[in-house]
Order: C-alpha cells, then structure tokens, then sequence
C-alpha cells in the first residue's frame, strides 16, 4: 500500500483555479500592493505612484543632474515654520478657486518621477485613475494605454479621486477645527484592515502630519481657503521644522517640509514646497545613517542616500491617455 | 521601454526586479498563485484559500528585499510564508479533518462531490483522521511533500528547518498514515515511494 498516493488522492478533486479567478485576485494584491503612506508603506512609495499593469512598461527620463552632495541636516538651511506657513496660506488663500467638480467618468491623470537611492536612471510613470476610481490606466509596453477593473478593496485605505474630493470638501476651515478633524479621522486610524498584519497606530502627530501632506499632494481640486487652513494647520503640529533647497527628484529646489517626531529614524523624510507657490513638488528621503534589513541583516541604504520623487502634473482629462 | 517577456526569467530574478519595479511582482503570483491557492483550499476550504493567499503574496511581497537570490524557484519561500498564514486557522483544519473522519463527507470537496472517486472516499475516514491527531508540524511536512510536491530541500526552506528535521518528521507522519490504511507496522516505515 501507498500511503503516499493515497494521500495525493485526498481531495485531488479540489481544482486548481483559472483565470477568472487569476485575473481579479492578481488585481487585488496589486491593489493592496499600492499606495501606502504608512511606516510601512514608505518603502511602496513607488507601488503608489505606478499604474495597476502587469507589464510595465518603464520610461527612462533624460538624465537628470545627480544629486553628489547629500543634502542633509548638517548643510540644511533652517527656516522659521510658523512664518513660511503663514506666507504659503496666504499665498494659497489668493489663488483662483478649483474649476467643477468632475464627473465620476473623468479622469485624473498623473505624471510623476522616481530616483531610487540605489539606481542611476530616474524613472518617469504616468497614470490615469476614473474620478470614481473603478479603473485605472497606464502604458503597456507598445506605450499605448489600457484600461483595467479596479475591484472593491474593503480592507484598502487608498480613496478614488472622487472619495478624496469629498473628504476634502467636507473638512472645516479654520486651522484648529481641520487639525482636530483631520487628526480624529477614523479613516486614516482603522485602515487598512490587513490579516496578519500587526496593527500600529501612529502618534497624534505623525498621522495628522502625513494626512495633511497627503491631501496637500492632491492640490488638483483644492479650495484655496481650505489649502490655507491646511498650512495654517500644519503650522500647529508641534516638531515641524522645514529646510530651504531640498531637490525632488526632477532637480526642482524647495522647502522641506518635515516632521521631528522625536522618533530615532536612519532616514528623514521631506514633502518638499515650491518655494513661491508652495505647490506640492514631491517628497525626498535622506539617510542620516546606514539602513540594515531586520532579517537578514543586509545593507538596504547607505549614510548619505537619497531617494526623491517628483509629482510632474496631477490634473483631470477626459479620457485615459490624455495628458490634459 | 522596458517590457517585461513573462515566462524567460527565474523567479529570483523578478523578485530582485521588484525591488525597483514593484509591480513586476505580479508575474510571479501569474506563475504560483493557482497552484497556491489549490494547496490552501485542500486544506482549509475556498471560503478562507482566497484571502491567505492574497496574503501570502502580500507579505511576501513586503520581505521582498531580504529574498536569497541564489535560489533561482521561489515556490518553497511562498509556500512558508503561507504555512505561517495557515497555522493560525489550524482549528479549522482540523475540524474539517475531523469532520470527515466521523461522518465520511468531506465539506471542503463538497462543491465537487460529483467527481470523488469511490476508491479514494474509503480511505479517506482513515487518512483524516491521521492527519487530525498529527502534530501540527508533522503534517505540515507531509502535505508539503504530498500536495505541493516538494522535495526534502524545498520543505526545508519552506519551513526553515534542516533537512533532518524533514526526513523525521517525514517519517513520523507516514508511520501514523500507513498505521490509518489499515497497513503495515508503523516502526517498519520505509521511504520506498517518496520520488520528491
């Protein structure tokens, strides 16, 4: 007797699944795969800012400057936050208020670029989400745009555009209320909801410091007296400092917005400014010390790295493939 | 343009890829997740398969950056990973082992009862109720061996333990299957069929 095959033979009917069963689950994990600005999804930074494709199809931007002299605490110029966030609320508070709302089968298109630490070549993505988020789009590698299904994620904290716009319309403008608000968001506490994952909640700080960024990144459809009440708010985060002439990752030099949460991080994160409109440029990440995996022990970045992003152009278009 | 030719790589080699391009990651849940999710479901049912699965991917995705590229076939490092998911519902498992033993039916291949072969169902009651009383590492090795198709060397590093510790517990799985068919001394097992 075979035990063995008699063990094969245990439940062998169960089958394996094709591909309508492939197909919406493979989009699933990209789904959850993307777009997390938590402490763990600092290092998916990159998964945020791709399309949802199977192939990629990767464009190499044109050489940008490198980046020799690590910006870093040592050279940074160190500006007063309550003066610079003043002037950027009023500076934002007299722009030209947000057109229409758009309609749920818009789209908004983004272009942004990535320099990981560890490579050499910047990288530029472009994608399209439907304003209410039910697909997205990007190149397949002939460059022309597909369009897939984005299923419901229950347990995913990323919002469609449309779910953004009416988070932000429905925020309070005067700075305490919004940083009371924004900070007491269930949304940004309980998700995402993942199995087997440990559940951390950040510092009161931490949280209200990257749901204002995040929502200041989505300028697009903004109200400028909202954006003001968000530098405004911003403002009375307590350990926010900000630095003059931080590059993102198109060589465009700003304010480095970040947060001294008295935490004892390798690297420091900045959302950085433009230094007149105090539009959102992207983000830079500095190490201030060598960074080693938690298993393996490997050197994952060195003292002195830097990874920089660029958001190009966030705008809404008619149709995928458009770039507004 | 980079575009990705699916199939010509290892899986080593997309992994290493992902670190840059994250979503190259999908190609190698394009390669196992089928399988994967056939492995789960033996063991736990469709309803539970879908989300550890998708898990399992997940998490594998996030240790992406500490996966040893020197092995070329990432079935083993998934296949751990998802034996970490699947433990935390062994009482399921069990119940449906269980479950079987007592009455004869088979809640998890209900949905295909059609297809069950007669042969097998009577052998079924014993074999469940082995795979019931066996240690939970024990039986993690054997269905490794007997539902993935793994070799000693894959279950090893599935499960991170030394390839002894395989061949034991191995061993001592088989000895209370064989002794649940009904067959011969469990102290005489041999490995005559093992072709991982």
């Amino acid at each position: 007797m075979d035990d063995l095959r008699s063990l094969r033979e245990l439940r062998a009917v169960v089958p394996e699944p094709g591909q309508e069963w492939l197909v919406p689950e493979r989009r699933r994990l990209l789904r959850r795969m993307r777009g997390r600005r938590r402490g763990l999804g600092r290092a998916l930074l990159l998964a945020g800012v791709l399309g949802t494709a199977t192939a990629v199809a990767v464009v190499v931007a044109r050489p940008q400057p490198p980046i020799t002299t690590p910006v870093g605490p040592s050279q940074a110029v160190r500006l007063d936050p309550s003066v610079v966030l003043a002037r950027a609320a009023d500076t934002v508070g007299r722009r030209e208020g947000a057109g229409e709302v758009p309609r749920p089968t818009q789209w908004q298109y983004t272009k942004t670029l990535d320099k990981q630490p560890n490579r050499d070549e910047t990288q530029t993505f472009e994608r399209w989400m439907r304003y209410d988020g039910k697909q997205t789009a990007g190149f397949d590698e002939a460059g022309k745009p597909v369009v897939r299904d984005v299923p419901p994620d229950p347990g995913d904290d990323d919002l469609s555009p449309q779910q953004y716009d009416q988070k932000l319309r429905a925020l309070p403008t005067d700075p305490k209320r919004l940083l009371a608000k924004v900070t007491g968001d269930r949304h940004w506490i309980d998700w995402p909801v993942e199995e087997g994952v440990p559940k951390v909640v950040e510092p009161d700080a931490s949280r209200a410091y990257r749901v204002i960024t995040l929502y200041l990144s989505r300028y697009g459809v903004m109200p400028p007296k909202l954006e003001a009440a968000m530098f405004r708010a911003l403002a009375l985060i307590p350990g926010i400092r900000i630095e003059q002439g931080i590059p993102d990752a198109a060589g465009r030099r700003g304010l480095g917005v970040w947060l001294d949460n008295g935490i004892d991080s390798p690297f420091r994160d900045y959302d950085i400014l433009d230094p007149e409109t105090y539009r959102y440029l992207g983000r830079h990440t500095v190490w201030l010390r060598d960074e080693y995996s938690q298993s393996g022990g490997d050197l994952m970045a060195a003292k002195g790295s830097v990874w920089t992003t660029a958001l190009l152009t966030s705008t809404i278009v008619d149709r995928p493939g458009e770039r507004g | 343009m980079i575009a990705e030719v699916p199939g010509s790589t290892a899986d080593a080699e997309l992994i290493r890829r992902s670190a840059q391009v994250p979503e190259v990651f999908a190609e190698l849940f394009d390669r196992h997740a089928a399988a994967l999710r056939r492995y789960v479901a033996r063991r736990l049912g469709e309803s539970l398969a879908d989300d550890i699965v998708s898990d399992a991917f997940l998490a594998a995705f996030r240790r992406r950056r500490h996966y040893d590229t020197s092995h070329p076939d990432a079935r083993p490092w998934l296949y751990g990973i998802a034996a970490r998911l699947i433990k935390r519902h062994h009482r399921v498992e069990v119940r449906f082992y269980r479950a079987l033993a007592r009455t004869g039916v088979d809640e998890i291949t209900e949905p295909y009862a059609d297809r069950i072969d007669d042969r097998v169902a009577a052998e079924q009651s014993g074999l469940a109720a082995a795979l019931a009383e066996l240690p939970a590492g024990d039986r993690e090795v054997l269905l490794l061996v007997a539902w993935a198709d793994m070799s000693y060397e894959d279950v090893a590093r599935a499960l991170d333990i030394p390839t002894g510790t395989v061949r034991s517990r191995l061993h001592r799985a088989r000895a209370r299957t064989r002794q649940a068919l009904g067959g011969s001394d469990p102290t005489s097992a041999r490995e005559e069929s093992f072709d991982g």
